[in-house]
């Protein structure tokens, strides 16, 4: 059996609510903005919540040259193909026709793929008055839908943009479980070039649920925050004031690559994407119990896939919802987890600042994660202000903290319970322990 | 690097209520495929679909409960689980154990998913009617009118949440979105992480209603819908029969399996996942997708072309996709004449269960050394000699075998499998 290689991160890309690149949100995470707003992609003024951390002026046509490729893509196909983009420009590498079999793609997307004018048309074609009329449908329905609509509305059809645009024409992966699909990807994906199934992966999520259908699911569960009047402070996590978590959208996405090779061609290296833990809280379909079982196996299991103990750890980019229950069963994970440690590790949600991305989010949170050991600073938790007495840990709530990171933990919990969590190493880390 | 065994399956399919039945209807050459009744689709252009006859969630579930927080491909799936899981014996193992943590921990949950449907956006006709254009009005129409739960019984991954809590399983999973090689696909990552030694054992499930009513009209509007049947690898086929099933699997490390005694009905030996990068819905002709992805299935297993004994192919009754698989055989193992079979003829094309459906009755082919034949094959298509088909049944040549599966996004993924214990 050969060895198993380790898995460098070599390009970063990200469409996120605070920029629609990693400069310009990582200056926006710094300075403590917060990038929800009152909801403007749509009419929200009959929901109970009307407020979202919404992606703003993204021109993806001036990334994507590809004229006919954008008219098989979904708006969060769009912020998939400008962050891989992004993504792949920043790595300095890209498929050639000697390597496009050796390049692998990674993603977890949404699942809101039918767009609401097309439910809206339906309606008015098919549902005049809400029903369904099927002889109707049987008749016209063959003609009601173009060509590029059928293919905008398969799951697969982002991976299909992706793999298209840069004839990535190895390996590939599409996966759903909900808020823990970005970082799910990543772990795959961390062990696809692992094993030498592929030697580079671009890996990532990109999700919106900001449209009326998506939205309207969140408002009707109850998870979301109502506080519309104040938008910057409504996502708070770990506070004792939190009351559902804000929605967000976006991508993110990273180039992996087989250390070595990445060596070789004298690549900037950000981190090593060090192990993955993946467990299922097999509890409720919205929650992980508050003891933290479930995404304790997760966390155990990343330390042990990376090889690293709990003294390692120095920052951990919580999944942090501000929901009540998850911050409260996330928090008793760690301690669960860390011990004694507990107290003495740095513990952020950027959720705080950018919304949940659902199926993006543990993309991004990865990227983070890389960018806190690259720029030596923990990014804070934003809007914790009432301290929480069962919420006890170092949330860096008082701002970004410049501190060395050698390692680093990312943590995403879905509905459904799939839970996910990420090790990413310091390349001089990673250096020195594969001596 | 840990051999991966098969200890159980099951499956309901168009065709048969288990893996006995589907079986028997295979090899009698019955097809489950029939004009869609789930709706009212007289007159309708394209009105074939594979669905599951006698339809009663009730008997399929064992928590009744469930139902109100779950949809019909859902159901299709736990359905499945529960054959595999009772055909493994593992509950009961399980439950022999002084303490079950560690065995439920290592035990991981990997589906094959159709992810959304058009059905789940039915619930909104009626406040965007009520609301008659007026956006702010739909808002308010739809807190009122829509069920509560609704994003949570359309979750793309329901039936992986389900299957956990159901069962108390805890390891690592997988929910993967991709089309026709969902059920495959769910195969071979549950094999990686068992492989990488994360596991120790883990249900597979590939589930799909692919036979939605919107689905009929969509898929035949892009040319891919046959109105007189499914006719792999005929001269006349005209295009696939969309259908709806669901087959599960329990795969264990072959030490967790020999800890326990289990029976062990067979092995995965490999597998793969490639990409064509042609787009959403173009298809390679030539076949080179389906070639590489049976080229680095048997390098990942170690085996050569000439060990290969019978091959599963997708099969769907689509004129390009046929003949590019045929290509692809061809160029694979040259003039070597090895029985190739297909099971959409008579389950339909259940898109996201239909690697996990085709590899259990792949497996059963290899161990009772008979490969169906595909009934509605009348004459071999000019474009698929490389394809060696029949109408009439075929004795795999050995008890390894390899089962294709492709999707749209031009992916496509080969498993290997051995019926030897």
């Amino acid at each position: 059996m050969t060895e198993l290689r380790s898995v460098a991160i070599t390009g970063v890309g990200m469409v996120t609510p605070l920029g629609n690149d990693v400069r310009s949100t990582w200056k926006a995470i710094l300075g403590g903005e917060s990038g929800v707003r009152e909801i403007s992609g749509f009419d929200a003024s009959g929901f109970p919540t009307r407020i979202a951390a919404e992606v703003r002026g993204l021109r993806a046509e001036e990334a994507i040259e590809d004229r006919k490729s954008l008219k098989y893509a979904t708006p969060f196909s769009l912020f998939a193909l400008a962050a891989a983009e992004e993504a792949v420009q920043d790595a300095g590498v890209r498929p050639t026709p000697a390597t496009a079999e050796r390049w692998g793609l990674v993603s977890g997307s949404g699942m809101m793929t039918v767009e609401f004018d097309f439910l809206q048309r339906f309606q008015r074609e098919f549902a005049a008055d809400g029903e369904i009329d099927v002889a109707r449908l049987g008749a016209e329905g063959e003609r009601f839908i173009s060509s590029p609509e059928f293919a905008r509305h398969r799951a697969v059809a982002g991976q299909a943009l992706l793999h298209k645009r840069y004839d990535i024409r190895g390996y590939s992966a599409n996966l759903h479980t909900a808020c823990a699909s970005g970082g799910q990807a990543l772990g795959l994906a961390m062990r696809v070039v692992r094993s030498g199934q592929a030697d580079y992966v671009l890996a990532g999520g990109y999700d919106t649920m900001i449209n009326p259908i998506g939205f309207a699911g969140f408002c009707l569960l109850g998870a979301i925050s109502t506080d519309n009047d104040r938008p910057a402070s409504a996502s708070r996590p770990f506070d004792r004031t939190r009351n559902g978590f804000v929605v967000g959208e976006g991508a993110g996405f990273m180039v992996l690559e087989d250390w070595q090779r990445a060596r070789e061609r004298g690549a900037k290296i950000y981190a090593e994407l060090a192990g993955e833990g993946n467990s299922l809280s097999s509890y409720r379909i919205t929650d992980s119990p508050p003891s933290g079982d479930g995404p304790m196996q997760a966390i155990r299991g990343a330390l042990a896939d990376a090889g690293e103990t709990v003294d390692a750890i120095d920052y951990i980019n919580a999944h942090g919802t501000s929901t009540p229950m998850n911050d409260l069963s996330e928090t008793n994970a760690i301690k669960e987890v860390f011990g004694n440690r507990a107290h003495a590790l740095a513990v952020s949600s950027t959720k705080s600042q950018i919304g949940h991305l659902i199926a993006a989010a543990g993309a991004v949170e990865g990227i983070f994660c890389a960018l806190a050991i690259k720029h030596s600073t923990a990014p804070m938790t934003a809007n914790l202000r009432t301290p929480d007495p069962e919420c006890d840990l170092d949330y860096v709530s008082e701002g970004c903290r410049p501190m060395q990171i050698d390692v680093a933990m990312s943590n995403s919990f879905g509905f459904g319970g799939s839970n996910s969590c990420l090790v990413f190493r310091s390349p001089q880390r990673a250096e020195t322990r594969g001596r | 690097m840990q051999g991966v065994v098969i200890t159980g399956f099951g499956c309901l399919t168009a065709s048969g209520a288990d893996v006995a039945g589907t079986w028997v209807a295979v090899l009698s050459g019955e097809s489950g495929i029939r004009e869609a009744a789930t709706w009212d689709s007289s007159g309708w252009p394209h009105q074939l679909a594979g669905e599951i006859k006698d339809y009663r969630p009730r008997e399929l579930v064992s928590d009744r409960k469930l139902l109100k927080f779950i949809t019909r491909q859902d159901v299709i799936g736990l359905n499945a689980v529960s054959q595999a899981v009772a055909h493994s014996r593992i509950i009961e193992h399980r439950d022999g154990l002084a303490d079950p943590t560690s065995f439920n921990d290592r035990t991981g949950v990997f589906v094959g998913s159709p992810a959304t449907k058009y059905r789940y956006q039915h619930d909104y006709l009626s406040p965007l009617a009520n609301a008659a254009g007026d956006s702010r009005e739909f808002g308010v129409r739809a807190m009122e009118d829509v069920h509560p739960m609704w994003l949570l019984r359309a979750l793309p991954n329901n039936v992986l949440a389900y299957v956990g809590i159901q069962y108390g399983f805890k390891g690592a999973n997988a929910n993967v979105t991709a089309h026709g090689i969902s059920g495959s696909q769910a195969i071979a990552e549950a094999c990686r992480y068992l492989r990488d030694g994360a596991i120790d054992q883990a249900i597979v499930v590939g589930y799909d209603s692919a036979s939605e009513l919107e689905a009929l009209p969509y898929y035949a509007s892009v040319g891919l819908l046959s109105s007189r049947g499914l006719r792999p690898f005929d001269r006349n086929r005209d295009g696939t029969v969309l259908g709806e099933g669901a087959g599960a699997l329990v795969l264990e490390t072959r030490d967790a399996a020999d800890r326990r005694g289990a029976k062990i009905y067979g092995e995965v030996l490999g597998s793969s996942v490639v990409a064509e990068a042609e787009g959403v819905l173009s298809v390679r002709e030539d076949g080179e997708g389906v070639s590489r992805a049976i080229r680095l299935a048997l390098e990942d297993s170690g085996k050569s072309p000439d060990e290969i004994g019978m091959i599963s192919a997708h099969a769907n009754g689509t004129r390009v996709s046929d003949a590019a698989e045929a290509r692809a055989f061809t160029e694979i193992f040259g003039a070597a004449t090895i029985p190739v079979t297909g099971f959409k003829w008579s389950l339909g094309h259940t898109v996201a269960a239909s690697g996990a459906i085709e590899s259990i009755l792949a497996l059963l082919c290899l161990a009772d050394g008979r490969a169906p034949g595909i009934p509605t094959l009348e004459e071999l298509s000019p474009d698929c000699r490389g394809a060696n088909v029949s109408a009439a049944e075929q004795k795999p040549r050995s008890s390894v075998g390899l089962v294709v599966s492709r999707a749209f996004a031009g992916l496509n993924s080969c498993i290997v499998l051995s019926s030897n214990a």
